[in-house]
């Protein structure tokens, strides 16, 4: 048995000259997500109709819930453009409802096809008046309803309740792809979600400090992209051996500029890994002035050191804000185990809080890090993460 | 693997394992039940009971109190802990104190901060430099309405030794004082003391004592507790182990036990010589890698207040946790203090801290500890890869 979901799209419905490329990503965006879950899929005006397999149907929730580029979706019934079907239709939907004890209700209506006898106001009366009569203890309520019923009428019809909400944004890909600087923190993971949703394609690099950091560590990060799989449709994990860099930094660096050096480096490498894979941007969870390295100063320093554009959607949030975010895409959890990502023994006590251009550009030439990178780079790793939902 | 962290846990004797799994699928009967099978699993039960009490005793006749087996060390503790909760049903606004060494293992110290948030008043009692609880400073501790008094016999972190004749004599010494009609209980979380060293909880004077199988190369999931009377245990049930443990017995488990303890009491000072040997060849070799520190600072090899079984020492400016995978990854198993506080979220060295050992070198700390088939070679391939992998980790 199959079942049919609505999907409203999101900006892509703004979009005018190339509307068609960002709708064709879409589709095939959700045809690689629902796989051999999706039986059939249409798009008409700003609407996708998915048929999917009715015993994957919560799989389909949570892999849509986590596409970018949909408003909402909700599970509808599909009639022919007859008054009586669409009424039908209705009934049956307020009556599942009904059943989970809500009472006070509204109809809305949208009629794109103007052959169809009724008019919305019309239509939102009739089933107002059907559901009242059939559905004991029900009222309507147009302000604060329990539920509302949902009837459009396009290419059929189409009529539903209790949409779900989406993440919006744009279709995966249709912004490039970047790369996401990700660590076992509460942010970067958010900010790599905030991209996704943007349209970038994502893969991500972790910087491995073996033994300094642990295996449990790097396991954490593996956790936290198969999360953010789930946002970007899948991605690949690249872990860079950090170690000789950052003995050499320690070693030869000015104790307060450690942080900044290690940053830079990171900083280089990804961007050189970046050139590999094709990626157009990087993306960091860094916000203003949240600890040292993050002043500024200390940023216009480490971006100095590449020429892809950085994108940093969490500079202008607080803790609170990012947090609250980390809890909703269910990275959180996951953040706050307690494997460290970055060893005590590397963070100076007092760290620069604005670094002198010339004076930190030229410590980093003299840290003559050029062979290291080249060697770390060599020896990244990459790992495949698939497209999952949590539970699925 | 080179196999140093025996105060974690140790490898179990197979022999006995397999002989515990053998009595568990033939004498299957539930010891409470009245027909044979049943009656011949209690004999077996109560043969491993006596066995285990004649390893606590130099003599049948001072074989007094009783055993109750438990499901580990940490469930022996904790019945002690909560006994001290019948005495609030008992009289509802009675104030209840506890004092307790700040060293405890975390099945007591965890288990009293939750009491704590209940309500009972605790007091934990700082060791000095050396590790050492001074009866003095647990007597000062001592109030009216203190119930229970628990230090352990050996530190799983330092080694250290308590003076726990003495403890419990200075404890009775101030109740008196106090005008108590009798002094408070003494309990003692014995893990690392039992079939390691000389240890009598009767001739101690405590009231009770913590056991555990799999420190002595028995099972995991098994345990005991010495008790000089009885009590009134907090969780209650079908009434088994005299009402004190409920759940049906763990009789393999037991069986278990009471074979891993004789064998362990038997040759506890041949053992002891050997751990002796290892400690002083630990120590010296210690001494020798420019930068580490023994803790605490000035333990000699041979000093008879630490368990030659366990050695803490510091790295300083490499992080313990940092070391102990290296090691690892050179096929020496080690670790950073109790391993069941380096799961946790703690990032201080509570144990260090108490002692007064500096951030810098707890930080640093590993614990290695040795058992019966730790090899003098073992030590020196430890001591030369650590003094490697240090050097070259070093930042």
């Amino acid at each position: 048995m199959d079942t049919l979901y609505l999907v409203k799209l999101g900006e892509i419905i703004l979009k005018l000259g190339n509307r068609k490329e960002f709708e064709d990503r879409l589709k095939a965006d959700l045809k690689r997500r629902l796989g051999g879950a999706l039986k059939r899929l249409e798009l008409s005006h700003g609407r996708i109709a998915l048929e999917v397999e009715l015993e994957r149907a919560a799989f389909v929730e949570a892999a849509l819930a986590r596409t970018p580029g949909i408003n909402g979706f909700a599970r509808a019934i599909r009639t022919e453009k007859q008054p009586e079907a669409v009424l039908a239709a209705a009934l049956d939907i307020a009556r599942a409802e009904v059943a989970q004890g809500k009472r006070a209700f509204k109809a809305e209506s949208r009629r794109a096809d103007k052959s169809f006898p009724l008019d919305s106001y019309g239509l939102s009366s009739e089933i107002g008046h059907l559901v009242l009569e059939n559905c004991p203890g029900t009222r309507v309520d147009l302000h604060a309803p329990q539920f509302t019923i949902h009837a459009e009428i396009r290419d059929k019809a189409y009529v539903y309740a209790s949409p779900i909400q989406g993440i919006r944004g744009l279709p995966t890909g249709s912004q490039g792809r970047g790369l996401l600087l990700l660590s076992g923190g509460i942010d970067s993971p958010v900010a790599g979600y905030l991209m996704a949703r943007r349209g970038l394609a994502l893969d991500a690099v972790y910087f491995h400090a073996y033994p300094y950091t642990s295996a449990e560590a790097q396991e954490k990060v593996i956790a936290l992209a198969r999360v953010l799989a789930g946002y970007t449709g899948g991605l690949s994990l690249y872990t860079i051996p950090f170690t000789a860099t950052q003995m050499r930094i320690k070693q030869k660096a000015r104790e307060e500029s450690t942080t900044l050096m290690m940053r830079a480096a990171m900083m280089e490498l990804a961007e050189r890994l970046a050139f590999k894979i094709g990626a157009n941007s990087l993306v960091t969870g860094e916000s203003l002035g949240q600890v040292a390295s993050q002043t500024a100063e200390n940023l216009r320093f480490t971006n100095s050191r590449v020429k892809l554009p950085v994108f940093r959607p969490l500079v202008g949030l607080d803790k609170e804000e990012t947090i609250e975010l980390a809890r909703k895409i269910g990275s959180y959890n996951i953040s706050v185990l307690p494997y460290e990502d970055c060893c005590v023994l590397f963070s100076p006590k007092h760290p620069i809080l604005r670094a002198d251009m010339t004076r930190e550009s030229g410590a980093y030439e003299e840290l003559e890090l050029g062979p290291l990178l080249d060697e770390a780079l060599k020896g990244a790793e990459r790992k495949a993460i698939p497209f999952s939902v949590p539970g699925f | 693997m080179i196999y140093l962290d025996w105060a974690s846990t140790s490898p179990p004797d197979r022999a006995i394992l397999l002989e515990a799994a053998e009595l568990a699928a033939a004498c299957y009967g539930n010891p409470s039940s009245t027909h044979r099978l049943g009656t011949e699993a209690r004999a077996k039960l109560e043969e491993a009971r006596s066995r285990l009490a004649l390893c606590l005793h130099a003599t049948k006749e001072a074989a007094r109190g009783c055993i109750v087996f438990t499901s580990g060390g940490s469930e022996a503790n904790a019945i002690a802990l909560l006994a001290t909760l019948r005495k609030r049903s008992h009289a509802r606004a009675a104030p209840l104190h506890i004092v307790a060494s700040a060293i405890e293992h975390a099945a007591i110290h965890e288990q009293l901060r939750l009491l704590a948030g209940l309500g009972v008043e605790t007091s934990f009692v700082r060791p000095g430099a050396n590790g050492l609880v001074t009866p003095e400073a647990v007597a000062a501790a001592i109030r009216k309405e203190t119930a229970l008094v628990t230090v352990m016999a050996v530190n799983n972190e330092t080694g250290a030794i308590q003076p726990l004749g003495d403890i419990v004599r200075a404890v009775a010494c101030a109740a008196r004082e106090l005008g108590r009609a009798t002094p408070p209980r003494v309990h003692a979380d014995a893990v690392q003391a039992f079939g390691k060293i000389p240890f009598d909880p009767l001739k101690l004077g405590l009231s009770s004592a913590a056991f555990s199988a799999h420190k002595l190369r028995g099972p995991r999931g098994t345990g005991a507790m010495w008790l000089a009377a009885t009590l009134e245990p907090f969780v209650v049930g079908g009434g088994q182990e005299g009402g004190i443990r409920p759940g049906t017995e763990n009789l393999a488990g037991a069986w278990a036990f009471s074979n891993v303890a004789e064998q362990a009491v038997t040759s506890l000072a041949s053992e002891l010589q050997h751990a002796r040997e290892l400690e002083a060849r630990l120590i010296a070799g210690m001494e020798a890698i420019p930068g580490a520190i023994v803790l605490p600072f000035g333990r000699k090899a041979g000093d008879t207040r630490y368990s030659p079984y366990i050695l803490s020492a510091s790295f300083p400016g490499l992080a313990g946790e940092v070391l102990a995978r290296a090691l690892s990854d050179e096929g020496i198993a080690v670790s950073t203090g109790s391993a069941c506080a380096s799961n946790a979220h703690a990032k201080e060295r509570r144990v260090l801290a108490a002692m007064g050992v500096p951030p810098e070198l707890s930080f640093g700390a590993i614990r290695i500890s040795t058992g019966t088939l730790t090899l003098p070679a073992d030590v020196d391939r430890f001591l030369e890869t650590a003094a490697r992998v240090y050097t070259r980790l070093k930042p």
